[in-house]
């Protein structure tokens, strides 16, 4: 390595220590408190040798019936996240696909259902919600957050779609198959990259979802966001369950992108066409 | 097999037609040749052909039946795409496979034609391989074979080879006209090459901005050209057009005259504008004191090893001649040349048609 290459290369390594220290500090800061004995918490300098207590872990889910919000959230976030891709990438194919001149104007009217604030229809949800019945249940999470979800993998999708010569669709209708068998078959497969990253997406946005969590679920369909705030309260914050908390809500969402990791591959259609 | 037929067949893009009313029979097992010039439709005729594109107007039938509100899954017919439309995400064995499914055959036909296929193609060795490991030729021929293992009623080839090197170029034209003696399927095939499309056809369909301008077998499209366009669009180098005018029996242009053949003596008017055609194979320099059509001076001379292509000038006029390469003369010279009045062509000026007693 010459010298020039070796400055740039440690250049970028401290560039990217840096970026790390400043992604993983929190991280590091939950990880340790979570696991520290509650006098010594809050030392100033922070205590780095201490015996590790799993208590807080075991008051956890002691004191809230913690295993059963973390299903309820796994179960929003994957129901939106299995609902957002099946809708979301038929309409996706059907924009792609369509030719018509007022297409990008749908495309654009899905989009703009992810610009409203959340906060603005938290209340016309709730009483939605509370007149169908549906208030409290996982399905209530499952709708509101697919119809973020949705919009993003929409345009995610269509993107991807895009990408997939026509020829290897009409090849196909030659051969013997129609519309849906086609986009099963061929298209789908060759947008894999696309439904992982839109997967990644929907899941991460679900899981950590706050606001309509709070709104709308109560003790029935509570989810993990929301089970951590409630150690926060106006006569004390117990700190020690709500680092516990907060790693274990971390862990799920680190297993879903490394599970999706492995389709996010490039050149898929490779081959196919010169 | 099956026949096909197109009637007055339109097709129109918005405002624009891009196919204007072509008529074309095509028999069952016949090698028909679309030929002609890049955007001239013959892709585009080709689409409507596999249903991939509506006809706009007129009627497309297929072994007799009607098939314009047909699907391209019912139509029988089998396609290989210009860039070869290869599903990326499966392998040669798998891109069969696929093209087989929907007959629903049993596994052990379905394996059968596989292999018979492959070997056929000399595709066996690389069964397992996907689309992205393989060369471009081998992609071809995977194209053809997913087309093949289907035992179509017709098969729709548009400009197969135009992304083959020279050499597999010619190979694989060669392996395309044995395919078709031994399958005798009905084969529609687009090129802009002539070369494809002489050596292959039973029956050579020349397009020009969506018309047909004719048809017939390579033979009657090169001797018997219906028009100007068609003489100079078929032959390497192509025709030498000559304007002349019809006086005294003889076609006279700019330094140039030559006697009438008898065969057009009656379908010519004195004083008529025309334009004659002679190819530069027709064209032989004299050497001795035969009476000469034309005299002229040698600009550029190629040679090309048994030939030699001469760029003449008569008067205002340029004219290219082959001759053997023995004959070919010093550049600058003054040659007296011969055209061969058996091989002269005789195209009305305005219109472009020929003069010649058309067979249709
Ligand atoms: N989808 C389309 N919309 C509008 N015009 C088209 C379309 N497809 C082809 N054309 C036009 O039709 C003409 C014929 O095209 P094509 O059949 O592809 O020609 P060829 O295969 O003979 O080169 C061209 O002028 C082309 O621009
Ligand atoms: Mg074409």
């Amino acid at each position: 390595m010459n010298r020039p290459n070796r400055r740039q290369a440690v250049l970028v390594y401290l560039l990217l220590a840096v970026v790390l220290i400043v992604f993983l500090t929190p991280i590091y800061i939950i990880a340790s408190s979570s696991v520290k004995p509650t006098p010594i918490m809050f030392q100033k300098p922070p205590a780095m040798v201490f015996t590790p207590t799993f208590e807080h872990y075991t008051q956890l889910f002691a004191t809230r019936p913690f295993a059963k919000f973390m299903l309820n959230s796994l179960i929003a976030a994957l129901g939106s996240t299995v609902f957002s891709l099946t809708f979301g990438s038929l309409a996706a194919y059907a924009i792609s696909r369509i030719r018509h001149k007022r297409m990008n104007d749908v495309a654009f009217w899905i989009l703009s259902m992810r610009m409203f604030p959340p906060i603005a229809v938290v209340v016309p949800y709730y009483i939605i919600f509370k007149a169908s019945g549906l208030l409290d249940t996982p399905l209530a999470l499952i709708i509101i957050y697919s119809t973020a979800n949705i919009p993003l993998t929409v345009w995610l999708m269509k993107g991807f779609f895009d990408e997939v010569p026509r020829a290897l669709e009409e090849a196909a209708a030659i051969d013997g198959y129609g519309l849906l068998q086609i986009f099963w078959y061929v298209t789908l497969p060759l947008a894999a990259p696309g439904l992982a990253v839109s997967a990644v997406f929907c899941f991460i946005f679900s899981w950590n979802e706050f606001i309509f969590a709070l709104m709308l679920t109560g003790s029935n369909a509570q989810t993990v966001t929301v089970a951590v705030m409630s150690f926060w309260s106006s006569d004390a914050v117990q700190w020690g369950r709500i680092m516990a908390g907060s790693f274990i809500i971390l862990i799920p969402g680190v297993i879903f992108v490394l599970t999706c990791q492995r389709w996010l591959v490039r050149g898929l259609t490779m081959g196919s066409v010169k | 097999m099956s026949s096909i037929e197109l009637k007055k067949v339109v097709k129109r893009y918005g405002a624009v037609d891009v196919v204007h009313g072509i008529d074309l029979e095509i028999a069952e097992g016949e090698f028909v040749v679309l030929l002609g010039p890049s955007g001239c439709g013959k892709t585009t005729t080709l689409r409507m052909i596999a249903g991939l594109e509506d006809v706009s107007d007129g009627e497309l039938s297929i072994g007799n039946q009607v098939v314009n509100a047909v699907a391209p899954k019912d139509r029988g017919v089998a396609m290989v795409f210009q860039n070869y439309a290869l599903y990326p995400h499966m392998t040669v064995r798998q891109n069969m496979e696929f093209a087989l499914r929907p007959l629903r055959l049993a596994r052990s036909e379905t394996d059968r034609r596989i292999n018979e296929t492959a070997v056929l193609l000399g595709l066996d060795e690389l069964l397992a391989r996907r689309p992205s490991q393989l060369s471009g030729g081998q992609r071809q021929r995977v194209a053809m074979a997913r087309a093949l293992v289907r035992t179509p009623d017709v098969f729709l080839f548009d400009e197969p080879l135009s992304n083959l090197d020279a050499k597999l170029r010619t190979q694989v034209r060669l392996e395309i006209g044995k395919l078709h003696k031994r399958l005798g399927t009905t084969i529609v095939y687009v090129t802009h090459d002539q070369v494809e499309a002489m050596t292959l056809a039973d029956k050579i369909v020349i397009m020009q901005d969506g018309h047909i301008e004719q048809t017939g077998s390579p033979q009657e499209v090169y001797t018997r050209p219906r028009n100007r366009f068609v003489a100079t669009f078929i032959g390497s180098p192509a025709m030498n057009i000559v304007p002349a005018t019809i006086s005294d029996g003889k076609l006279v242009g700019d330094h140039v005259s030559v006697e009438i053949p008898e065969r057009f003596k009656k379908r010519v008017q004195a004083g008529q504008k025309v334009e004659f055609g002679i190819r530069p194979t027709e064209i032989s320099l004299l050497d001795g004191a035969e009476q000469a059509t034309a005299t002229a001076r040698v600009e550029v001379t190629e040679y090309l090893g048994d030939e030699a292509l001469l760029d003449l000038r008569i008067g205002s006029q340029e004219l290219i001649a082959e001759v053997p390469a023995n004959q070919c003369p010093a550049e600058d010279a003054e040659v007296r040349l011969r055209f061969n009045p058996e091989a002269l062509h005789i195209f009305d000026a305005e219109t472009g048609m020929s003069l010649e007693n058309q067979a249709r």
